[in-house]
């Protein structure tokens, strides 16, 4: 007997990734011989090396999760429908560490590999996922003929108003991270984008192997094993950045986390950390990172923007902030300007320009996934709040972070 | 220099001069550089009086500008036209959507200063006053003005301003002016008819490169196919500029596709910097921008003939080293022989109008130049009567063997067919010049003509050759005329 | 599950948003007591200066309060440091910053010049960024006339370099022929590489065995946006030249592993085998990247 176990809904090896949110999956028996019920009793476990990621099962869109999950499976062909997600604490580390195991009785009848990918604290990565992240970023740049030219396009100083100071401004960065995420996964599909956690300290970050090191004039040092020595924007190779503190330790006078966290439980007051963490943490340092126009250009702000949305999120799970409906979930001012309003579709995965917008809208559509079909091509400023798909499973956008438990 | 020529106005040209990009005064400047000298000349002529001949460097710096000091110049320099008109308003608004939050303090005390401290004025500032200079004739964008003062659009400094330009333009009602149509001579528009178009001679044997590292000579590319043609280059950081160019190019190519042109009609972009923007650089801006590409939808570059394509187009570029320093908006068509046959300059050119432009040019033939009309209007005028007559024209010419061609009358309506097509081909080149006038000479012409084939009337027939002649001549050799600028889109 | 939850009144709404930006606005006045009070320590100068909201714009008092501790000479240097951080920080808020911003740019232009070397190279590096002439004039000054440097040559050029358009290459060759230190060359040089026509330097420089190894790993990257294919055949020769060293050895291989075309790659057996020899018995370094190689041209 034989049996194809599909991670959300998938056949695709593309597809065979989960996080903390539970994925549809599915499963069918390809060949019964052997079953002599017309209903065939199977059990899935999760099995995986002890540092390696590990996955639990529910039958349901609801209850809870149990490492493993009987199934009555008809010996005709029929799915059955399941749901899994990742044991929170056990992400994978490389793509496919984890397998789903299918049992009748006794007998393995079928397996999957999969990774249970999230978004990690870049200063704890292993050398290999370092390395694997920071060969698909310089691959997006290529040496700025890349993609990765149009996310640095979507950050300027004409672009701004469309993802700063308003409301937008955080989902506005979580659409912006997920886009950027869904290309570099298309080049290498085990990365999710890492987040600095800003408030502690991270020697590992930057290092020769990683982001680099800054020598006293702010010019970035890299190995020379280490392809960000080919990065490349505005037509200038390298990268200018000067920590105004010893990177042995966090930057000071940042509001560390549990600050932040209480800054409010409704939006409008959280958002104030556009101030302080966010713009405290970019101007830590001088060089590109320290201005909004020029930002983009140091690989180092999309993580630093990471935690600033791994903070969104872990306020969200903890005040229930994932329903648009729920006044305190997001600021809805009929002042808000157009970009920062709920159903406002976002720039530039719109299309729109002139007017209100910039002139151009770099980029095109949001990337599409394999796992999810949210937020879809055009996202509007709702899409990002629902992003574990905790109120509307199909809402869900694909990514977890590796301390935001599911909702 | 400036303050000299500003002096005497028997050299008002020059500053106008210095208004062009490629003047050798720019010549490996810097950008920065750049601006302080245009902003000068700008608030130079805001102090003199702005001329007509340089009212579209002004609308044009309010129409895709992002340099504060240049922004607010141009400004000032509109306010010294000697009158306001209707169509300035939706491009002053659009500076100011543009510049609001680019806002800082430039100064004009003197040449090449800058604002340090609290002191000079801001663009916001200038195009405020602008509008309010405008007064009435900005009714049209009255309605955004206040959705701005009412949403908190600008500063709160401005706001006593703001209320000012709004009270100058609900004041009075000029709602007879046509709106948002710059008039005619002050347009973006070029046109050369056939017949005036300069040859591409001088450029057919360069040796072009496109997006995917193919090679090909200027007029293999561009002979035989009527093109659309923008410049502009990867590392530009005015996004109204290159980048909008180009997303504008992938608008026309829609354009092309939905009236089933894009097999007749070309479309080109050729970079300013064909050192850096090699094909890759090409292909990728061109795609990010939706661009679609293939052989008839090219990215280019010339390698070794970028200054032979300056010369000839007198493209509006100039560089320091090898970067560009500042350039123009330009468009071009071309015509089947590789010839320019109009530009759009300094302005956003509009899709439809570019499309429409190049529609208009895909008929022209190489047959419609003047003699035709002229010699066929004579052989009609002076077509022999009988066979004799005939034989003693064919006598008269002296050209042997020619007398031994029987009298051959068919050849009498052959020649009125002739006048009749030279007719409506004058007139297809009236209808792509706006001016009509040898149309209606040649129609004169042709029916005098044409009623000498029932009566004899030897005045007529005079009369017809002379207009005829006249009005084909009339029709070919039209100076260049400038159309009058689309309707900014939003 | 979709949970419906009632929405409370518009009315409440609003009271809420204007009780917060009420607190928001209290909260800012006392920050900004605290950081104007001269009988406070530094320290406490400086914290409450970070406490200062993004919404300081919206009082002018404020915000010219702000500029002044900025300008202010008299004011203790980590005050006036704190102080540009704050607007800084602040300036990201672009919509919220608009009215600022006139005012923010002329008080940096206006402390240049400041006798303290860290806050002119801050203020300096902001306008640089900005594109800013004036910030571009004052560098380009320094480097052709040492004794009026607001800034050491090297930061000059590092700063130039953030606009293409800047008329800096002139200077940035001068450097070159006649560096006052090391950094000062490589900051020209990678100002160069934005000039395509430069090309045939970083060449010259990379199969310079001579020359510094930072300088040949910059020329590497330089080449490879430049000249590509250029960067193809002397990565190439490097690789098979025994006597080169092993930093340039590896970021050639970085660089064929990464950019390199795939089938000439593929198809050259002398190089692979010559890497793959790298991934047995060379140094740590150079193995890992050549086993990088490897992995990539196998697949």
């Amino acid at each position: 007997m034989r049996v194809e176990i599909q991670i959300n809904n998938s056949a695709s090896p593309g597809a065979s990734f989960v996080s903390w949110a539970p994925s549809p999956c599915r499963i069918r028996i390809t060949d019964p011989t052997g079953a002599i019920l017309p209903i065939v009793p199977i059990q899935l476990r999760s099995a995986s090396a002890a540092t390696a990621g590990a996955v639990r099962f529910r039958s349901g869109t609801a209850g809870a999760f149990a490492d493993t999950l009987t199934l009555q499976v008809p010996a005709n062909g029929t799915s059955v429908s399941f749901f899994t997600a990742g044991r929170f604490g056990r992400p994978s580390s490389s793509n496919g560490d984890v397998r789903i195991e299918a049992r009748a009785g006794t007998t393995l009848i079928g397996s999957v590999p999969l990774m249970v990918r999230v978004r990690k604290n870049a200063n704890t990565l292993s050398a290999a996922e370092r390395d694997r992240f920071v060969a698909a970023f310089a691959k997006l740049n290529n040496q700025g003929t890349g993609r990765f030219t149009d996310f640095r396009d979507m950050h300027t100083n004409v672009s701004s108003p469309q993802a700063h100071g308003a409301p937008g401004f955080l989902p506005w960065h979580r659409a912006y991270l997920l886009d950027l995420e869904r290309e570099l996964q298309a080049i290498d599909p085990s990365i999710a984008l890492p987040y600095w956690r800003f408030d502690q300290a991270s020697p590992n970050i930057f290092t020769l192997d990683f982001l680099g090191v800054s020598d006293n004039l702010g010019t970035v040092h890299f190995s020379p094993n280490n392809p960000l020595q080919f990065w490349r924007t505005d037509g200038v190779q390298g990268i200018n950045r000067r920590p105004f503190f010893s990177t042995a330790q966090a930057p000071p006078g940042l509001r560390n986390e549990t600050n932040t966290l209480g800054l409010g439980t409704g939006y409008a007051a959280f958002r104030t950390l556009e101030g302080n963490p966010h713009g405290t943490a970019h101007t830590s340092f001088g060089g590109s990172i320290s201005s909004i126009g020029t930002a983009a250009r140091d690989p180092l702000f999309f993580l630093l923007h990471c935690n600033v949305d791994r903070l969104w999120a872990k306020w969200q799970r903890r005040n229930g902030r994932f329903n648009p409906a729920l006044a305190a979930s997001y600021d809805t001012s009929p002042a808000n300007p157009i970009g920062h309003r709920l159903p406002d579709t976002m720039w530039p995965w719109n299309g729109i320009t002139g007017g209100q917008r910039p002139p151009t809208a770099p980029g095109g559509p949001m990337a599409a996934s394999a796992l999810v079909s949210a937020p879809g091509p055009q996202p509007i400023v709702q899409s990002s709040l629902d992003y574990q798909g905790s109120v509307n499973a199909a809402s869900r956008l694909g990514f977890d972070y590796d301390d935001v438990e599911f909702a | 220099m400036v303050g000299e020529a500003a002096g005497d106005p028997d050299r008002h040209g020059q500053l106008l001069e210095l208004l062009r990009e490629e003047h050798p005064f720019y010549n490996d400047r810097g950008t920065a550089s750049t601006v302080r000298m245009r902003g000068w000349i700008l608030a130079t002529l805001a102090r003199i009086g702005l001329p007509d001949d340089a009212l579209l460097f002004v609308l044009e710096e309010l129409d895709t500008g992002v340099d504060p000091y240049l922004v607010a110049a141009a400004a000032r320099a509109l306010r010294s036209y000697p009158a306001p008109r209707a169509a300035f308003a939706p491009l002053v608004m659009g500076a100011l959507a543009n510049i609001r939050y680019r806002d800082e303090r430039v100064s004009f005390e003197s040449y090449g200063a800058y604002a340090v401290g609290l002191n000079g004025t801001t663009p916001v500032a200038e195009l405020l006053a602008t509008l309010t200079w405008l007064g009435p004739h900005a009714r049209a964008i009255l309605p955004d003005l206040e959705a701005l003062r009412h949403g908190g659009g600008v500063a709160r400094k401005y706001a006593a301003q703001l209320d000012a330009a709004v009270a100058a333009i609900a004041a009075g009602d000029l709602s007879g002016e046509e709106c948002c149509t710059l008039p005619r001579g002050l347009g973006a528009m070029l046109s050369w008819p056939l017949g005036t178009r300069r040859s591409d001679d001088a450029v057919a044997q360069i040796v072009l490169e496109d997006h995917d590292g193919n090679e090909i000579a200027f007029d293999e590319l561009f002979r035989g196919h009527v093109s659309i043609v923008v410049f502009f280059y990867t590392r530009c950081d005015n996004p109204f500029k290159c980048s909008l160019t180009i997303a504008k190019l992938a608008r026309v190519q829609q354009r092309l596709e939905e009236r089933g042109l894009l097999d007749q009609i070309q479309t080109a972009a050729i970079t300013y910097d064909p050192a850096f923007d090699v094909a890759e650089r090409l292909r990728t801006y061109g795609r990010e921008r939706g661009l679609r590409l293939d052989a008839h939808h090219r990215m280019l570059r010339a390698p070794c003939g970028l200054d032979a394509l300056r010369r000839h187009l007198q493209l509006g570029v100039n560089f320091v080293e090898s970067l560009v320093n500042r350039h123009r908006v330009e468009a071009y068509i071309f015509d089947r022989q590789g010839r320019v046959a109009a530009s759009f300059q300094r302005l956003r050119w509009n899709e439809d109008e570019i499309v429409a432009r190049a529609v208009e040019v895909m008929p022209e033939r190489k047959i419609t130049f003047p003699m035709v009309g002229t010699l066929s209007s004579l052989a009609l005028a002076f077509f022999p009567k009988c066979a004799a007559c005939w034989i003693a024209y064919l006598s008269m010419f002296g050209i042997a063997g020619l007398s031994q061609i029987p009298y051959s009358p068919w050849l009498k309506p052959a020649f009125a067919i002739l006048l009749l097509l030279n007719a409506a081909t004058v007139w297809l080149r009236g209808r792509a010049t706006h001016r009509m006038t040898g149309f209606y000479l040649v129609s004169a012409g042709a029916l005098a003509l044409l009623s000498t084939l029932q009566f004899d009337w030897k005045s007529a027939a005079v009369a017809g050759v002379v207009l005829t002649m006249a009005g084909s001549f009339v029709s070919a050799w039209r100076r260049p005329v400038r159309a009058s600028a689309a309707t900014r889109t939003a | 599950m979709t949970t419906k939850r009632k929405a409370p009144a518009k009315g409440a709404k609003a009271t809420k948003r204007t009780a917060s930006r009420s607190k928001n606005a209290l909260a800012g006045r006392a920050a900004m007591a605290v950081a104007t009070s001269p009988k406070r320590t530094v320290k406490q100068r400086v914290a409450a200066i970070a406490e200062t909201p993004l919404t300081i714009c919206e009082s002018d008092k404020d915000l010219q309060a702000m500029l002044n501790l900025l300008r202010d000479r008299n004011e203790p240097i980590a005050v006036r440091l704190a102080a540009l951080q704050s607007l800084q920080a602040a300036s990201f808020s672009v919509i919220a910053f608009e009215a600022c911003r006139g005012d923010y740019i002329a008080t940096l232009r206006e402390v240049v010049d400041d006798p303290d070397p860290e806050l002119r190279q801050r203020v300096l590096g902001l306008l640089a960024r900005e594109k800013d002439g004036f910030a571009q004039k004052k560098l380009i000054d320094g480097l052709e006339h040492p004794e009026r440097a607001l800034v050491p040559p090297e930061k000059a050029l590092q700063l130039l370099a953030y606009d293409v358009h800047a008329e800096a290459y002139a200077v940035a060759r001068d450097v070159i022929r006649n560096p006052p230190n090391e950094d000062s060359r490589r900051e020209a040089l990678r100002l160069l590489s934005a000039d395509a026509t430069a090309a045939p330097i970083f060449e010259k420089l990379l199969g310079d065995k001579n020359e510094l190894a930072e300088i040949r790993q910059l020329s590497a990257s330089a080449l490879q946006a430049l000249r590509p294919e250029k960067l193809q055949t002397q990565a190439r020769e490097i690789l098979l030249d025994a006597s080169d060293y092993d930093e340039i050895k590896a970021t050639s291989l970085t660089a064929l592993t990464q950019f390199g075309n795939e089938e000439s790659v593929a198809n050259d057996v002398e190089l692979r085998n010559r890497v793959d020899e790298m991934a047995a018995t060379a140094s740590p370094n150079v193995k890992q990247s050549a086993r990088r190689f490897v992995d990539r041209y196998s697949k």
